[in-house]
């Protein structure tokens, strides 16, 4: 029982030895991880939002009104709207008329009015939307469709959202890289201290080597030191997303509605996760410190 | 308890070349054997001392401590080694902001023994070394004397088979190194074998212990009962 006070206490005196390094050691630790945890929650977030719209987008077959392409007859409107529902991939249609669309727009960009002023009533076609069981399988129907007598065109709006989602994914690897980068800091910052702390006490290491300590029994207190710093550093940084957490997804959803945001419990699991990483960011550094400095 | 089978050690000294500590020595030491080790500076002393608490390997040859042949003995086991040997500093190399005692059961406790081993054995060693009264001084408040002894009970609280004396009285007065000679004595007197290299001539004189003498890396005589120098 007395070793593991021994060991505790060390490890404690040795933080409180060099507090300021200490403090610059798990600040830079804190500020990597809470990057890196921060790029993570954004690729959960990411990949939410994209699962959600995936699922709820349609595939739109514009009807011809006689702007660019001769009108649909209410005989080619029926037998598309029959041949569409009996397409296997196809989950389930509706028909949107062209007032319906207008309705529609205006809603949608109801907070840019001049947008509407420029858009006549009657431009919008009319439209059949349609529901895929599998997303993915677009160009079955667009192969099938866009030919038929009185379609103008069908669009895949996961074109657009590609787009989106890859500009989304440039600022994710964006931010993992700058953690990365901090994450280096912070490892040799941490060898760094473990070797100052090695160095300030060498003279009761020779003493314990003499005495016949094991190797283990001598470094664990150094090992702890640099384990509390990347445990503190990956504590603080879960509570630094936790704090953004709300602050975010109150600021997100005032720009854009509707959009799912993860839960808090994602915060806590990339928390864990980030913590784990910094404890063993500290381990391998301090160890290697250790290899150097305090060897037999 | 030692032996050394034609050993050689030595040390690459940048561009001045290599430097021979050892060469070629064979000793044998039995147990509960007290040895002088002497010798002017650089003849190989400290690097003996070395080879005996595998600080260092020998280049060549084998050293045998305590039935254990230490050029095959696995880095894990060196601490199990140090274990059987206590090891007494000239510059006693005490720990500063510890008191006596607790430099004394520091030698137990990192080596895992429990609370009751070190709350009987602490005492029974501070009282075999005359220090009894000193539980609670720190290093720095006792004479040079004094803390060579807390050293000795230090190296001994753990009854090692064997301690190695690295000239224990090299910093202290003559009066008081009979003190620190007498305890060491005694120390040998319980079975407890003693290697000690030293310089002081009046203390191998009075002795009359085993002599060895290294020069430039080489035993020139090896006396039981011996005396410093060469007196014929």
């Amino acid at each position: 029982m007395s070793r593991w006070t021994y060991v505790l206490s060390e490890a404690f005196i040795g933080l409180g030895r060099n507090l300021l390094m200490s403090i610059a050691v798990i600040l830079s630790v804190a500020v990597s991880l809470t990057l890196l945890g921060a790029a993570l929650l954004l690729s959960r977030e990411v990949s939410l939002v994209a699962d959600d719209w995936i699922g709820r987008i349609e595939v739109s077959i514009f009807l011809c009104d006689g702007q660019r392409c001769p009108e649909i007859t209410p005989e080619q409107q029926a037998e598309l709207e029959s041949q569409l529902e009996a397409e296997p991939v196809v989950q389930s249609v509706a028909f949107e008329s062209k007032e319906q669309a207008y309705t529609r727009f205006v809603e949608l960009f109801d907070n840019q009015p001049d947008l509407i002023a420029t858009l006549d009533e009657g431009v919008l076609p009319a439209s059949f939307r349609v529901k895929l069981t599998d997303p993915e399988r677009f160009a079955v129907i667009a192969d099938r469709f866009d030919a038929f007598p009185g379609v103008e065109a069908s669009v895949d709006p996961r074109e657009v959202l590609d787009r989106l989602l890859n500009a989304l994914n440039l600022v994710r690897y964006g931010a993992v890289l700058i953690a990365l980068v901090q994450l280096v800091a912070g490892a040799v910052l941490i060898a760094n201290t473990i070797r100052v702390a090695a160095f300030a006490r060498r003279e009761q290491t020779s003493v314990m080597k003499l005495v016949g300590a094991s190797n283990w029994y001598i470094r664990l207190p150094f090992l702890l030191e640099g384990v509390l710093e990347g445990l503190i550093g990956g504590a603080v940084a879960t509570a630094l997303l936790r704090i953004f957490y709300p602050i975010t997804k109150d600021e997100l959803l005032s720009v854009v509605q509707f959009v799912p945001f993860i839960g808090v419990e994602e915060v806590w699991a990339v928390g864990a996760q980030i913590t784990l990483l910094g404890v063993a960011i500290a381990v391998v550094s301090s160890l290697l410190s250790l290899q150097r400095s305090l060897d037999v | 308890m030692i032996t050394l089978k034609n050993v050689t050690k030595t040390y690459k000294r940048g561009e001045l070349g290599e430097v021979v500590a050892l060469d070629d020595v064979s000793i044998e030491v039995a147990k509960g054997e007290f040895v002088f080790v002497v010798g002017p500076s650089g003849s190989g002393k400290s690097t003996l001392m070395k080879l005996l608490t595998r600080e260092q390997l020998p280049d060549t040859g084998e050293v045998y401590v305590a039935g254990k042949n230490l050029n095959t003995l696995r880095a894990w086991k060196v601490p199990h080694l140090r274990r059987s040997i206590g090891y007494v500093f000239q510059d006693f190399k005490l720990l500063p902001n510890k008191t006596v005692y607790e430099n004394v059961a520091f030698a137990l406790q990192v080596i895992g023994a429990n609370g009751t081993k070190i709350e009987r054995r602490v005492p029974e060693v501070l009282e075999l070394v005359g220090l009894e009264d000193k539980h609670d001084a720190l290093p720095h408040e006792l004479s040079g004397g004094q803390q060579q002894r807390v050293s000795v009970a230090r190296a001994f609280v753990n009854s090692p088979r064997l301690m190695l004396c690295d000239e224990p009285t090299g910093n202290l007065d003559p009066n008081t190194s009979v003190g620190i000679m007498k305890l060491l004595d005694r120390i040998n007197r319980t079975g407890t074998t003693v290697v000690m290299s030293t310089h002081d001539q009046q203390i191998v004189d009075t002795m009359r212990r085993r002599v060895i003498e290294l020069e430039n890396g080489t035993v020139i005589r090896d006396q039981a009962r011996g005396v410093y120098g060469y007196t014929d």
